[in-house]
């Protein structure tokens, strides 16, 4: 019954299958000629706070071993009237093929400007979500190989973050990682951020002991904790590197700053 | 020699026929440079260790000892590199006992052809070798499969274009002894700015008719800056169920046990490196 | 070969640009029709295609790998439908997210359960949400259940070899059928019944409602046998995990019990009932 969404659940240690047809070695007839997407490596990252929202990408573009180019921004504006940025008020950051998330940006930018003409008034937040899910489920057959994440202030100018899979699903959250280091940076961002595996010191004993409950940061320490998060990746993940750009969300504007990363 | 146990072999390339990942080896993703100089040679070699991906190790080392006066830099497969060289030297140290003469370049080099040959590719060890015997300077470079290179200035690795960009068009003849350092060193530094498989630091080996110098580290030029933070949890922040106190009466039945000065202190034997 | 000499045979430059289609598109605000405009790769057999670049369970290392949902469960009893999921959600072996909500409230006394691809449930029971609307709007009074598991599945079925993922409930109340539950999967697949786990801990979770379930169960034991089965397919299924969702349908709509942690309910559960004993924090 319900044979077509079985994960490799119980008796199977993850990946490794032997009850299953030969899979990577030989699988059967399978198209080869065609293959659109490259991996562009680099990694994205969005925290919220209470009044702001913070996204940030490195600015490495890779194609295997090399360098495609040491700037190439994975973070936009959406809906802004010009190169400064005026007017926007949305961010949005991609990572993977970056000709696809190019694509993504320009369409949902193109969409979001499209309902300021037509009604006067900017786009929400939240409209723009469930607007940007729809456009990566036009292409449930023929994904967008991206990772996206949406940041900007909600109808009460709380800090607002989306994040999607290459398909359209979609979750509000408070931090997210995405991309080359994803599995490096969010594991730091949960413990970081929403004080997971942390307990109150000297609050019980044993099972009685509290759990530290996660409280909105300041802007200063998430910048903080962003700058950490991509200096650390550096270290360990070779597709990320050469330079930092962050885009900071508030009730006054967006705000872009630039730190340079290690280039090696 | 002994020789490979392959007595999982077939095992495992059932395995991998249905589907199961073989394990990954850490690979040097590597720029290895050498160059000869008026009166000797220099081999250099990046710092980073890489596995896919990942960075496996920051600061490892690549240039190998063989004999005193051969050195030898190595790329591919980490274990492979390690191990032949090793066992090359070994060999090489019974040989020059044999004969009571000094080992020769080209001696080593044959012996390490020879076996890598003998594997047909399967031993991923790619290697520069250096070094001045009585003969004169020597540097050959060793592909896995066996095949070899005699040239005035060689690189390999997947940061072996980049670094040959460098030679190509900073090469002289008669250079002396500290522009071979300084150009193998920019060498190295164009694989660890420009590929993705090298990074970190710039190890030098320069050997001359008297003797050889490991400039370990010779250039640092990505220290890692300082954290934004302050990442130490106070006691107490990790919750425990149970404890159980081993007392020192009872360990030191199985192992030896020293006594710590001060809590400031961590470890006895080898001080292990830390970011700051 | 026909494929061939189309693919040859296509005016140059015919697809610069924004189409046509495409530019009333972008003009529009709302996407017109949004169950039909589909982009498809160019090539013969798309399915296959998409299958090797997205179907992580055949071919371990595909290029994109998509969120999945995992253990969901829905049963009837003599005081409505108790509808209970985990909140984890996995691509390959990485866990995407611990904090999916995998209940989808498609109105106010219609539910929809996730399982499977993340997106495509997100999706299509939007979609199925917005159907419902439209039908009370024409037929001046509210969808059945029935009906609206007809058109999810209808749906579903269109798209069969496409590739969508998906195993979903529809649990809903209305005064012609009272309470009714339905299981449907992108195979096309729909049922009616009282009980239904669905997803890879789909076992472990039957195994705990089998045992204990009861149609004449009290609210309060519904709502604890729902929690209690979840809690043991999140303990035992690594792809499931995270919080446990809850939901009580009734007579006049669902009501939400709570989005809360496993971890504290499994100490709770092990300390206080003395269930999971084969867990012990005992040092040797």
């Amino acid at each position: 019954m319900a044979s077509a969404f079985m994960q490799p659940g119980f008796g199977e240690a993850p990946g490794y299958s032997f009850s299953q047809a030969p899979t990577v070695a030989a699988s059967g007839a399978r198209e080869h000629s065609f293959y659109p997407y490259t991996d562009n490596g680099g990694s994205t990252l969005g925290i919220t706070g209470q009044d702001f929202a913070i996204l940030a990408g490195d600015t490495r573009s890779t194609s295997g071993y090399n360098i495609n180019t040491r700037y190439a921004p994975k973070v936009f504006r959406i809906g802004s009237d010009d190169e400064s940025g005026a007017g926007g008020h949305i961010v949005l950051a991609v990572c993977g093929f970056a000709a696809d998330g190019e694509a993504l940006k320009e369409r949902l930018d193109a969409m979001v400007k499209m309902y300021r003409y037509q009604h006067g008034k900017p786009m929400s937040v939240k409209a723009c979500a469930q607007r940007l899910a729809t456009i990566l489920y036009q292409k449930r057959f023929f994904p967008y190989y991206v990772h996206a994440i949406l940041g900007g202030l909600d109808e009460e100018g709380k800090g607002a973050l989306y994040s999607y899979d290459p398909v359209g699903s979609y979750e509000r959250e408070q931090c997210r990682a995405a991309g080359a280091a994803a599995s490096l940076i969010m594991p730091f961002l949960d413990n970081q951020v929403n004080f997971k595996n942390q307990f109150v010191p000297g609050s019980g004993v044993g099972h009685f002991l509290e759990a530290r409950e996660p409280l909105p940061l300041p802007r200063k320490d998430v910048e903080e904790l962003v700058r950490d998060a991509f200096s650390s990746a550096v270290e360990r993940h070779i597709e990320v590197g050469d330079g930092l750009q962050m885009m900071v969300i508030t009730k006054d504007g967006v705000e872009e700053i630039y730190h340079p990363l290690k280039r090696d | 020699m002994v020789g490979f146990d392959f007595s999982n072999h077939n095992r495992n390339l059932a395995l991998h026929a249905r589907g199961v990942p073989l394990p990954q080896a850490t690979s040097t993703g590597t720029t290895i440079v050498g160059c000869i100089f008026d009166g000797g040679v220099v081999i250099a070699a990046d710092t980073r260790a890489t596995s896919g991906p990942i960075v496996a190790d920051k600061n490892c080392e690549k240039l190998h000892y063989i004999a005193p006066q051969i050195w030898c830099a190595g790329a591919g497969t980490a274990a492979d590199t390690e191990f032949t060289t090793a066992l090359i030297s070994s060999n090489l140290e019974l040989h020059s006992l044999s004969t009571g003469r000094k080992p020769r370049v080209i001696t080593c080099m044959t012996m390490l052809k020879q076996h890598l040959f003998r594997y047909q590719g399967h031993i991923g060890a790619y290697l520069v070798v250096a070094g001045v015997d009585p003969t004169g300077v020597g540097l050959f470079t060793v592909h896995a499969h066996g095949s070899t290179d005699k040239l005035p200035y060689v690189t390999m690795g997947s940061g072996s274009l980049a670094a040959m960009s460098v030679f190509e068009t900073q090469w002289k003849p008669e250079l002396t002894r500290d522009e071979a350092v300084k150009l193998c060193a920019n060498a190295i530094q164009a694989g660890i700015w420009n590929d993705l498989g090298s990074g970190s630091n710039v190890d030098v080996c320069v050997i001359t008719e008297n003797n050889s110098t490991l400039l370990r580290n010779y250039i640092t030029p990505n220290v890692r800056e300082k954290k934004q933070r302050n990442y130490r949890f106070p006691r107490g922040t990790t919750a425990v169920l149970n404890e159980k106190v081993i007392k020192r009466e009872d360990i030191s039945k199985y192992v030896t046990v020293h006594e710590l000065k001060d809590d400031s202190e961590t470890a006895v034997a080898e001080k292990m490196e830390l970011d700051a | 070969m026909d494929s061939l000499v189309a693919q040859y045979s296509r005016p140059a430059f015919h697809n610069e640009g924004y189409s046509q289609e495409e530019q009333q598109e972008l003009s529009q605000t709302m996407p017109g029709d949004i169950s039909l405009k589909f982009a498809l790769p160019p090539v013969a057999q798309p399915h296959a295609w998409l299958r090797a670049q997205t179907d992580d369970h055949a071919n371990p290392s595909c290029p994109i790998k998509l969120a999945h949902g995992t253990t969901t469960l829905a049963f009837r009893f003599q005081g409505g439908i108790i509808v209970a999921t985990d909140s984890r959600a996995t691509a390959g072996d990485w866990i995407a997210s611990q904090t999916v909500k995998k209940v989808i409230e498609i109105n106010n006394c219609l539910l929809g359960t996730m399982a499977g691809g993340a997106a495509d449930c997100q999706y299509w029971l939007a979609y199925l949400g917005m159907q419902c609307r439209l039908h009370e709007l024409r037929h001046k009074r509210r969808i059945t259940v029935a009906a609206a598991s007809k058109i999810l599945a209808n749906l579903v079925y269109s798209y069969k070899g496409y590739g969508l993922s998906m195993g979903t409930m529809c649990a809903g109340v209305t005064p012609q059928e009272g309470p009714a539950l339905y299981y449907i999967d992108s195979d096309g697949t729909r049922l009616a019944g009282n009980l239904f786990c669905v997803g890879s801990g789909q076992t472990f979770a039957y195994g705990v409602l089998d045992a204990e379930y009861k149609y004449d169960l009290s609210e309060e034991d519904a709502l604890e046998l729902g929690r209690r089965s979840i809690l043991a397919a999140t303990h035992r299924d690594a792809y499931s995990g995270g919080y446990i969702n809850l939901y009580h349908v009734k007579e006049d709509g669902w009501v939400k019990h709570g989005f809360n942690d496993t971890n504290p309910i499994f100490w709770k559960t092990k300390l206080e009932k003395g269930e999971f004993s084969n867990v012990t924090s005992e040092l040797v």
